[in-house]
């Protein structure tokens, strides 16, 4: 009698305990993309066009929890410009006007990296999902081996668990993700990234290497499906533990220089 | 004062600390005159100027809460003299306070408040945005102090400290006032209030909102309602004159005026986006007043054998003043269809006053490399043959910039 009034709490409780365990596996992959909650995060990017650099990037980024980025655009075309995001919510300020500008997830994918590349560097407040299973690990394409100048292969072959997940909010940049990552240790590898339609806009492949002490994401290459012979290189220069005050991510407060000095 | 400060930029330019830029603009402009508008005045009485070009050299030295920013600019106008000067665009300090509070002491860039073609709220900054490749924003010297939460903002401004010892000063570049904005994100919509208060305009009050609707669409809206306002008129068109030997354009006073925008984007995926419009704008001309200025010119022009051809011609260039208001109609709608991808930028813009039929359309094309920038375009006023932009002294502008990021 007990049994029978077990089972159907059991089927109910399957798939939460899967989910309770995509989400700690995507926090254990978030800890090598980020040292802490709030941190401050120096990026470079390079945009390759038919394996020309086309365009040189710097920005700085500053995280905070709850889904909250604000992009500093530091280079000398971009000075002065940034993008806050709060959840789903987007604002642009452009130096010239000095007004901050609320702007669509569909505004924001526009120009030259997507914003939401740069500054989203979590999967765990965004996406939800399953395990699909574990297979080899995928080989980076020779030309992801030639832009982030690494090894071909690893020494031995390893294996990754394969993560289905969709978008769990709105106003997040993809709403799929094929994600792969290392099976013994979480440590990401690769990512299809699949926009509203179905279709596989990039091909993101992640790559480690120590990071005072610990090992860390250091760059992601890009390869754009969409836009075809349009390759991105983004490395991040430094990612330090870093909580801004929280008045700094108010739109209005856009327009102040005082992040200069974080 | 202004070259002692840009001096101050210059010699600070080398601190290491800081970041640096300079940014190098030139741009060129060419106009086609309307030699059928009774607006049009021919040289010498207007020198003509087909072709206006202009150089700037951008420097900003951005270090902490401070911010100078400064260009050297020539200006060099087909017929005339080469016009080399220097203006500064910004210099101030953002300093914290702690616990939310701020201030700014300087020249700042203070922008209110939402709208695309008109922003019935920029009560501090009033940008032009029916200028063609308009040189960058000046700020305005100002005190101000500022609080801000996580999702509220309010900012009280001193703007133009004693610069308005004089309540008749024709402009409101002049105009000293004491404004308060406010900023509130309340479930998910942008919410701005101001209150500014003058001699010049009195209290003005405006509210602005601006929301977002999925992943394709924003909404705006903004009303404003000053005490008075001024409003430049012929007043020979009111007291029945034909000709005067000095200039006819007064300033009249009237008592409260609103202005009003709502507009609607909508921005898909693949990089196409469309904007639509309306604004009211209480302090521009009403129809009627376009109808008595246009008989008043067409009456000047019929005493051409029988006045001196320069007073008619002055007379009309007088009259022409009109058109350098920042709205012609109280009533306006635009329409902006535009597509991005991959640095390339394209739009055209039709502006339309329905009132009188008349409208202006304007085409551009940018491209952004690393750190260059190419812009063109083109602008063409018409419609029916007595509205306001058809008769505009010059139909037709073309443009280009090539804008640099040097460091």
């Amino acid at each position: 009698m007990c049994r029978l009034f077990l089972l159907p709490l059991l089927l109910f409780a399957a798939p939460a305990l899967a989910a309770d365990g995509v989400a700690q596996i995507l926090r254990q992959a978030d800890a090598y993309r980020l040292p802490a909650e709030s941190v401050r995060v120096e990026t470079q990017v390079e945009l390759y066009r038919n394996g020309v650099l086309d365009k040189e990037r710097l920005y700085t980024v500053y995280v905070k929890p709850g889904r909250r980025s604000l992009v500093l655009m530091k280079s000398p075309a971009e000075m002065g410009q940034k993008v806050l995001m709060l959840a789903d919510q987007f604002w642009l300020l452009m130096p010239e006007s000095q007004r901050p500008l609320r702007i669509t997830a569909s505004q924001k994918l526009l120009g030259e990296a997507s914003t939401g590349d740069i500054a989203n560097m979590t999967w765990s407040e965004d996406y939800d999902g399953q395990v699909a299973g574990e297979v080899d690990c995928p080989l980076p394409p020779a030309e992801v081996v030639r832009m982030a100048e690494i090894a071909a292969a690893p020494a031995k072959p390893r294996r990754c668990l394969h993560l289905d997940l969709a978008a769990a909010r709105n106003g997040v940049t993809y709403a799929r993700l094929d994600l792969f990552l290392e099976t013994a240790t979480r440590l990401p590898v690769k990512a299809d990234l699949f926009v509203n339609s179905g279709k596989r806009a990039k091909e993101a492949w992640y790559l480690a290497r120590p990071y005072e002490g610990q090992l860390r994401i250091m760059s992601m290459v890009l390869l754009d499906d969409i836009q075809q012979g349009r390759r991105t290189l983004v490395r991040y220069r430094s990612l330090a533990a870093k909580a801004a005050p929280d008045e700094f991510f108010n739109p209005a407060a856009l327009v102040r220089n005082s992040l200069a000095g974080w | 004062m202004r070259w002692i400060a840009l001096l101050l930029l210059l010699i600070a330019l080398p601190a290491r600390a800081a970041e640096v830029t300079a940014v190098l603009r030139l741009s060129g402009q060419w106009d086609t005159e309307n030699r059928a508008s009774p607006y049009y005045v021919a040289p010498p009485t207007l020198p003509a100027s087909p072709r206006n070009d202009r150089e700037d050299l951008q420097l900003s030295l951005r270090e902490g809460g401070f911010l100078a920013q400064g260009s050297l600019r020539g200006q060099l106008t087909a017929g005339r003299q080469p016009e080399p000067g220097g203006v500064i665009q910004q210099f101030h300090y953002d300093g914290e306070l702690g616990g939310g509070w701020g201030y700014t002491v300087g020249k700042k860039l203070m922008s209110w408040g939402v709208g695309f073609g008109f922003k019935p709220l920029d009560v501090v900054q009033r940008e032009d945005r029916r200028g063609l490749n308009p040189p960058p924003l000046v700020g305005v010297p100002l005190l101000a102090l500022a609080h801000f939460t996580a999702d509220t903002a309010w900012t009280l401004a001193w703007t133009r400290p004693g610069g308005g010892a004089d309540a008749r000063d024709s402009r409101d570049s002049r105009d000293e006032a004491l404004a308060l904005y406010g900023y509130r994100l309340a479930a998910g919509d942008d919410l701005h209030g101001v209150l500014r208060l003058s001699r010049r305009r009195g209290l003005e009050a405006g509210l602005g909102a601006a929301r977002v609707v999925g992943e394709e669409w924003t909404f705006h809206a903004a009303a404003l309602v000053a005490g008075r306002y001024r409003q430049r008129l012929n007043r020979l068109s009111e007291d029945g004159g034909t000709l005067a030997a000095a200039d006819p354009m007064i300033e009249r006073e009237f008592r409260r005026a609103a202005r009003l925008v709502a507009g609607a984007q909508w921005t898909g995926p693949a990089g196409f986006s469309v904007l639509a419009e309306a604004w009211y704008d209480g302090e521009a001309y009403r129809r009627a007043d376009w109808r008595r200025l246009d008989e008043l010119t067409a009456r000047q022009r019929a005493f051409d054998s029988l006045a001196p051809a320069a007073a008619i011609a002055g007379n009309a260039a007088w009259s022409s003043q009109a058109y350098l208001a920042p709205n012609l109609l109280r009533e306006n709608l635009l329409l902006r269809v535009s597509y991005e991808d991959d640095g390339f930028q394209t739009y055209a813009e039709l502006l339309a006053t329905p009132r009188d039929g008349g409208g202006v359309v304007t085409l551009g094309a940018s491209y952004a490399g690393n750190r260059q920038r190419f812009t063109m375009g083109l602008r063409q006023t018409g419609g029916a043959a007595d509205s306001a932009y058809a008769q505009a002294p010059i139909k037709r502008a073309v443009w280009a910039e090539w804008r640099i990021a040097l460091f």
